[in-house]
C-alpha cells in the first residue's frame, strides 16, 4: 500500500471541509485518475498527498510516512518521490529544456553546487535520459518558452522523471494542451509510469480520457468519493449523478472544446 | 442614448481637481516671489554672464598667473574620479539590494521579515543624495569615500525596493515546481526566482548607475571630489570660461553613458 488515507479531513480555517474522505487506499503500480466537478476537490487530494495540504484530521500514510504528524526531517525525503506535473506546467520560461529537467535533481544533487549552475555527470547522465524518453533530444538546448504547449507540458513530464518519482502526482495534466496532443501526453505519462514502475494518481477534467487511460476511476464530488471503480463499471448513469447540477458533462472531446476549460494557447 | 449614470458627480470631481490644482500653484507662485521677477531686467545681467562663460577655455599649458590648472586637465582625472566614485556606490548598491530586496519580497519571507526591511529601504532613500553625502562628508572627512557611500546608501534603498517589486512579481508555480522536486530555500530563489528577475534586475542597475553618475557631478558642492568641486573651485575663483568647459564635459559624460545604458538595457530584453 504506497498511499493510505483513514478518516481524513481537510478544512480551509473554520469552514466545512472541502475534503473527508473514509477510506482511500492505493496500490503501488496503480493508474488512478480522479474525477469530478470543479470544486470537488481533485486538487486539494493530490496536494494533499504531496503533503502541501495539513490533514486536520486523521491519517495520510504515503510511503510507509504519516504525513500528519511526521517532521520535515521525515517528509523530505518521500516529498522528493514524489514528482508532479501541473496543469500550466511551471517551467522556467528562460531556460533551455536540458536546464528545466535538471531542476528535477535540486532535491538530490550537491545543494551548493546546483547554486552555482553545477550539476554532476550523474545528474546530467539522469536528465539527458529523461529528455530523450519524452522525445525532445533535439530539442534539449532550446529555450523553454519557445516550445508548443504540448512540447513544454512533455518537458514538465522529463522534469518529474528526472526526479526518479516512486508517486507521480497530475494535476489536470492536459487542460492547457491543445486537445490534439492530449492523447499523446496521457500516452507518454503512461509509457514513464510502467517504465519507471511508479504509482499514478492524476486528476482529468474529461471522464472519457479518465475511462481509456486510468484503470481505477474515483468519483469525487463535494470534498466525499462517490464512487471508485474500474473504468469498465464508471458508466454514463453513473457520471451523470457525479455531475449533477454542475456546468455540462464533459463526456467527449467536443464537450470540452466548447467547454471552459478550452485550450489555453501556450 | 440616455446620459450616463454619475456623469454630474464625475464633472464635480474633474472641476474640483482642476480647481485645486489652480489654487496650489497660485499659492506656489505668490511663495517664491515669481511675481516680482523682472524678466527684462534681469536680461543684461544674464547675458553678461553667458558672455563672461564665453569662449570654453580650452587651453591646455598651465600659466603662472592663474590659480589653479587648465579645465581640461583638470577634467581628465576629474571624470575618472566621478565615475569611480558612481561605479563603486551603484556596486555596493547592488550587491546590498540583491540581499536586502530578496529579503523584503513578500513571496519569499515571513512577514516579520520583510515588513521591517520594507520600511528600512524606504526610510535609505527618503534622504536625498546630497544630503547623504553632505552628513558623510561630516562624518568621514572631504575626498571621494563620502560620495561612494552616500551613493550606496541611497542605491540600495531604491534598488532594494525595485528588487522586491520584481521578485513579487514572479509566477509562483515554478516556486511550488521547484519545491515539489526537493530544492531548499536557496535553490528555489535561484531557480524559480532569478532566471524570472535578472534580466529586469540588470536593467534597473544600469537605469541606477546612469542616475549616480549624474548625482556624483553634483556631489562636488558638498566638498566630495569629483566634477562638482571643480565647477566650484572655478566659479569662486570667477574662472567662468573654465566653467564652462567643465560643464560641457559634463554632459557630454552623462549624454554618453545615457546612450550606452539604453543600447545595453535594449540588449538586455
Amino acid at each position: 500500500m504506497i498511499i493510505k488515507i483513514e478518516y481524513l479531513e481537510v478544512r480551509y480555517g473554520r469552514n466545512p471541509p472541502v475534503l473527508s474522505i473514509d477510506n482511500l487506499s492505493i496500490e503501488r503500480g496503480e493508474r488512478v485518475a480522479i474525477i469530478g466537478p470543479s470544486g470537488a476537490g481533485k486538487s486539494t487530494l493530490l496536494r494533499t498527498i504531496k503533503g502541501y495540504m495539513r490533514p486536520s484530521q486523521g491519517k495520510v500514510e504515503v510511503m510507509g510516512v504519516n504525513l500528519a504528524t511526521a517532521r520535515r526531517r521525515e517528509r523530505q525525503p518521500i516529498n522528493r518521490r514524489i514528482g508532479v506535473i501541473y496543469q500550466q506546467f511551471n517551467l522556467i520560461p528562460r531556460l533551455s529544456v536540458a536546464r528545466n529537467v535538471l531542476c528535477g535533481r535540486l532535491g538530490l544533487t550537491s545543494r551548493w553546487r546546483s547554486l552555482l549552475g553545477i550539476f554532476s555527470a550523474e545528474d546530467h547522465a539522469i536528465a539527458w535520459s529523461a529528455i530523450c524518453e519524452v522525445g525532445l533530444s533535439k530539442k534539449a538546448h532550446q529555450r523553454a518558452d519557445t516550445l508548443s504547449g504540448g512540447e513544454q507540458q512533455r518537458v514538465a513530464v522529463a522534469r518529474a522523471l528526472a526526479q526518479q518519482p516512486t508517486i507521480i502526482l497530475a494535476d489536470e495534466p492536459v487542460s492547457s494542451v491543445d486537445p490534439a496532443w492530449a492523447e499523446d501526453i496521457l500516452e507518454l505519462i503512461l509509457e514513464v509510469q510502467t517504465h519507471h514502475q511508479a504509482t499514478l494518481v492524476m486528476s482529468l477534467h474529461q471522464p472519457d480520457l479518465a475511462r481509456r487511460f486510468a484503470d481505477r476511476i474515483i468519483g469525487l464530488r463535494d470534498g466525499r468519493v462517490v464512487f471508485d471503480a474500474a473504468p469498465a463499471s464508471v458508466t454514463d448513469t453513473r457520471l451523470k449523478e457525479l455531475y449533477r447540477g454542475h456546468d455540462s458533462l464533459p463526456l467527449n472531446d467536443n464537450a470540452t472544446r466548447s467547454g471552459k476549460d478550452q485550450t489555453r494557447s501556450a | 442614448m440616455p446620459p450616463a449614470p454619475g456623469r454630474i458627480k464625475r464633472a464635480a470631481l474633474k472641476y474640483t481637481i482642476i480647481g485645486s490644482l489652480a489654487v496650489m500653484l497660485i499659492w506656489c507662485w505668490i511663495g517664491t516671489e515669481m511675481g516680482s521677477f523682472d524678466l527684462v531686467g534681469s536680461g543684461p545681467r544674464i547675458a553678461d554672464f553667458l558672455d563672461r562663460m564665453f569662449p570654453p577655455d580650452l587651453t591646455w599649458t598651465s600659466s603662472q598667473n592663474r590659480p589653479f590648472a587648465p579645465p581640461l586637465r583638470i577634467a581628465l582625472t576629474t571624470v575618472a574620479i566621478t565615475l569611480q566614485i558612481s561605479l563603486l556606490g551603484t556596486a555596493i548598491g547592488f550587491v546590498l539590494a540583491i540581499v536586502l530586496g530578496f529579503l523584503a519580497a513578500e513571496n519569499l519571507t515571513p512577514h516579520w521579515v520583510h515588513h521591517p526591511l520594507k520600511i528600512a529601504l524606504a526610510l535609505l532613500r527618503s534622504i536625498p543624495v546630497i544630503l547623504l553625502a553632505l552628513l558623510f562628508v561630516t562624518a568621514v572627512g572631504l575626498g571621494a569615500v563620502p560620495g561612494v557611500l552616500a551613493i550606496g546608501v541611497h542605491s540600495v534603498g531604491m534598488l532594494g525596493k525595485l528588487f522586491a517589486e520584481e521578485v513579487e512579481g514572479a509566477d509562483g508555480g515554478v516556486w511550488e515546481a521547484m519545491d515539489s522536486a526537493g530544492a531548499n530555500w536557496l535553490q528555489k530563489v535561484r531557480y524559480a526566482i532569478w532566471p524570472q528577475v535578472a534580466a529586469q534586475i540588470y536593467s534597473l542597475t544600469l537605469f541606477r548607475l546612469e542616475m549616480n553618475i549624474r548625482e556624483s557631478a553634483v556631489l562636488g558642492l558638498v566638498g566630495v571630489a569629483g566634477l562638482g568641486l571643480w565647477i566650484e573651485n572655478y566659479r569662486r575663483a570667477f574662472d567662468y570660461p573654465s566653467v564652462a568647459t567643465l560643464v560641457i564635459v559634463t554632459m557630454m559624460v552623462v549624454l554618453v553613458v545615457e546612450q550606452l545604458s539604453i543600447y545595453i538595457r535594449r540588449k538586455l530584453k
